[in-house]
């Protein structure tokens, strides 16, 4: 197990260099140019190229990659051209807000999206099953934004129980903490929610008709062991796979939330300096996403071996 | 007095389970929470021209001259000045008491190095750096400016509110190169910089300066007394419109800076706001030509569509039908200010004549090339602005080509001098703030000089002439009879199109009150109810 664990985390690294080059060359030859945004309208073209030869960006294509890759291995995700703030430093006063957002959304989601997936298999064909699928529905087809402006609306406007904006850190307590994060994870999570009771009904529905679950009924065991014990256990795997690919999902789903709910998290970041041209800043947070995620694929992949035991690394 | 609601409830019993919630009602009475129009992603007021950063840096900086409610230079940080050698030589005498945040005096030395930083950048200082013949500290407190040739302005564009603003800031930070941005955000101005709660796309905080010393005048916009009535301001940085709007509405901020036109209906529905005209320079519409390629490069091809303009369609899609939003016609300085004119302004005030700008447009030569118009869509003033101006030309009789992209790349773009089939434009839509344009000295759009030109590059002698004598003008009557001429020239010549005159509006709560009108939003004077 241990030879595996070490072999993926290897495996990371040629991956690591393929998204690095593939997200240099892509800003490269995109269209826009950060000088000319700083520079504004009232600059001359001498100005122009002046700030674009500070910045670095009138040298060749090799020299920049090669010297950006010489930083990164070295621990240096470079500096932002237009805040001066080194990367690292951005990507760690933005982290926390994403970070604490994906994990109550991905509670909140597994919390509700699992028994509701288990209930619609054991009730299904009754108006409980539909209940929970026209939800499922609902949840897919509704865009995140419209979600939380329509949550925005009543649960802060409305009915003044919840803020409508902003992120407090979690230091300074915590329900000024979450107070903040519940319409975000909630309007996020509803995708991801229903993604996840589909795919644990319709797992659920499988594994109910599998003998030894007959034979569980046989021995008198009651229905909620039956349910969570056994066939639960049995239908984690599929569960456990759509919840890592959901991961993806909230990284994606953050970028709008974080901006309906003025979080300051890594999304917005992504977002800012993408339309600022912000290269270094694009460059390192899209390379810190490539790296959670082959790390999320990682631990999902551990994770089966603690649902089946047949499963060996 | 703070009510007692339901989610105070909420978070009285979640108190229980954590630690006390930060503040207090009587703390947050003195914290003044700010949407401003933009992120603030730099912080170099002479570094970046964007429009945030001056707002930044008239926050934390003082300036020498500061503009009176008359849009008429006066001294702020300057007690004074003496002209001498026919307007050649001005001295200029710091007022006493003026202090950095770090307790250090200002002395005249950090004066001279901030003015040499700034003449660089701006528009106006490079006109003083070319004038220039010599600039040195006198003793602490004077300093004297040598020019080749006198020019009355000068303390006009010390005091400019529009970027680049001439900050003062320490000789020490002073003497960064001006093409890099400064790390040392030492200022004098009302406000400290507290820069390590900033996050850029978050949180802007600012404390009152304790040892800035107001002027003992009643505040009089940019010029007067900048007294403090708040402990801290913090800006809050907002991309999403509705948010904002349901984060004022909820008494979770106290003033925004641009609401959406869309949203105000909502927010004049709410007693507990205010919805306020703050910046009545605005800002201006252009709709903006490449002079260097077909078929701009013809002066009738432009000028053909001048009898179809219908300003107030341009305005109507750009921020609503609201007449109280927008001002038509705008000529080519901005309206309501000391220069706007109605010289000729009839050919876009008169009856709108599709028919007569269809016959110009066959008549001018116009051969059917293709009219490349660049649009912005993350800008939704831009992006209205665009289509309008693109189904104008297209019913006028151009074969147009809307081209929709980001901002980012819309200012790429239209640097590239080609042709359009080599990645070239030919026309865009944009808006300038109307202090910018409404002196010919700082407005890029009516400027002729060429390749040196503001993108779109006309080549105008006759423009550039009048520019010239508008510096040397002696005196304000002066100054209207060039910007008539000049706004005539415009309507022969047509380096650009004017649009209209936006009119947003700021929306702030009612306990807010003293807010000083004329530019930007300023946060002296302004106080809690």
């Amino acid at each position: 197990m241990f030879a595996y664990i070490v072999r993926r985390v290897l495996a990371t690294i040629p991956v690591m260099a393929i998204v690095a080059l593939f997200v240099f060359s892509l800003l490269y030859i995109a269209p826009g140019d950060p000088a000319a945004v700083i520079a504004g309208d009232q600059a001359t073209p001498d100005d122009v190229e002046r700030i674009r030869a500070s910045l670095g960006l009138d040298r060749p294509y090799l020299v920049r990659f090669g010297a950006w890759v010489w930083d990164i291995l070295r621990g240096d995700l470079g500096v932002s051209i237009f805040t001066n703030l080194p990367v690292s430093t951005m990507i760690q006063q933005r982290i926390e807000p994403t970070l604490s957002l994906m994990i109550v959304t991905l509670i909140l989601a597994v919390s509700i999206a699992v028994p509701m997936g288990v209930v619609a298999a054991w009730r299904q064909g009754t108006w409980i099953d539909r209940a929970v699928m026209g939800f499922a529905v609902l949840g897919f087809s509704v865009p995140v934004f419209v979600v939380g402006y329509v949550l925005a609306y009543f649960f802060a406007l409305e009915w003044d129980l919840l803020p409508v904006q902003g992120y407090t850190p979690f230091a300074r307590g915590f329900w000024p903490w979450l107070e903040n994060l519940i319409l975000p994870s909630i309007a996020l999570g509803s995708v991801y929610i229903a993604l996840i009771a589909r795919i644990t009904r319709a797992t659920m529905l499988e594994v109910l008709q599998q003998d030894y679950i007959r034979t569980a009924r046989a021995k008198g065991l009651n229905q909620s062991g039956i349910l969570f014990l056994h066939a639960l256990k049995n239908a984690a795997v599929p569960i456990i796979t759509v919840i890592g690919i959901g991961i993806a999902l909230l990284i994606g789903g953050a970028v709008v939330t974080e901006s309906v709910f003025a979080i300051p998290g890594l999304g917005r970041l992504t977002v800012d300096a993408i339309l600022r041209r912000d290269y270094p800043v694009i460059q390192g947070v899209v390379l810190l996403f490539s790296f959670v995620y082959v790390l999320v694929n990682l631990a999902i992949d551990l994770a089966y071996t603690l649902f089946d035991p047949r499963i060996r690394y | 007095m703070m009510q007692a609601t339901r989610r105070g409830v909420i978070g009285a019993a979640g108190a229980a389970l954590v630690a006390p919630r930060l503040g207090s009602a009587q703390a947050s009475a003195r914290i003044l929470r700010f949407v401003p129009q933009a992120n603030l992603s730099n912080i170099d007021p002479v570094w970046s021209t964007a429009v945030v950063v001056r707002n930044h840096g008239l926050m934390i900086y003082d300036t020498l001259y500061g503009l009176g409610a008359d849009f008429q230079p006066k001294p702020q940080m300057a007690a004074g000045h003496e002209i001498g050698d026919e307007g050649r030589r001005w001295t200029i005498t710091l007022r006493p008491g003026l202090r950095f945040h770090d307790g250090t005096p200002v002395l005249a030395r950090d004066c001279v190095a901030s003015i040499a930083r700034w003449a660089k950048r701006d528009v106006l200082g490079q006109r003083l750096d070319g004038l220039l013949d010599g600039m040195r500290a006198i003793d602490d407190t004077r300093f004297e400016i040598r020019m080749k040739k006198a020019w009355p302005g000068l303390a006009f564009a010390l005091g400019k509110p529009s970027a680049n603003i001439c900050a003062i800031m320490p000789e020490r930070v002073a003497q960064t190169d001006p093409f890099q941005q400064i790390q040392d955000f030492t200022g004098s101005g009302p406000f400290r910089f507290l820069r390590d709660e900033f996050r850029a796309g978050d949180r802007v905080h600012y404390a009152k300066f304790d040892g800035y010393v107001s002027r003992d005048e009643p505040t009089d916009f940019m010029a007067g007394g900048k007294p403090v009535h708040f402990d801290r301001v913090e800006w809050r940085v907002m991309p999403d419109p509705s948010t904002a709007a349901a984060a004022l509405q909820n008494n979770e901020v106290d003033w925004w800076e641009t609401p959406l036109a869309d949203l105000l209906p909502v927010l004049r529905r709410n007693r507990d706001i205010v919805v306020d005209l703050v910046n009545g320079a605005g800002n201006l519409g252009v709709l903006r030509f490449n002079f260097l390629h077909p078929p701009f490069d013809n002066a009738a091809v432009r000028r053909a569509i001048l009898p179809a303009l219908d300003q107030r369609a341009f305005m109507d899609a750009a921020i609503g039908t609201d007449p109280e939003m927008s001002r038509v016609p705008a000529g080519a300085f901005t309206p309501g200010m000391p220069l706007a004119n109605d010289a000729g302004l009839e050919v876009l005030s008169g009856p709108r004549n599709l028919a007569a700008a269809q016959r110009a447009l066959r008549e001018s030569g116009y051969a059917g090339q293709r009219v490349v118009m660049l649009s912005g869509t993350d800008i939704p003033v831009l992006q209205n602005l665009s289509v309008v101006a693109a189904d104008l030309l297209t019913r006028i009789g151009f074969n147009v080509d809307l081209q929709a992209m980001d901002w980012g790349t819309h200012i790429q773009r239209r640097t590239n001098r080609g042709p359009v089939d080599q990645g070239g434009w030919s026309a865009f839509c944009t808006t300038w703030e109307g202090f910018d344009v409404s002196v010919p000295g700082s407005h890029q759009p009516i400027r002729g000089h060429g390749a040196a030109a503001w993108a779109g590059w006309p080549t105008i002698p006759r423009l550039e002439e009048l520019r010239e004598a508008w510096f040397e003008a002696p005196d304000l009557a002066a100054e209207k009879r060039i910007a008539e001429e000049m706004q005539r020239v415009v309507w022969q010549e047509v380096p650009f199109l004017p649009l209209g005159q936006v009119l947003p509006r700021m929306a702030y709560r009612r306990s807010i009150t003293g807010v000083v009108k004329g530019g930007p939003a300023l946060f002296w004077g302004v106080r809690r109810a």
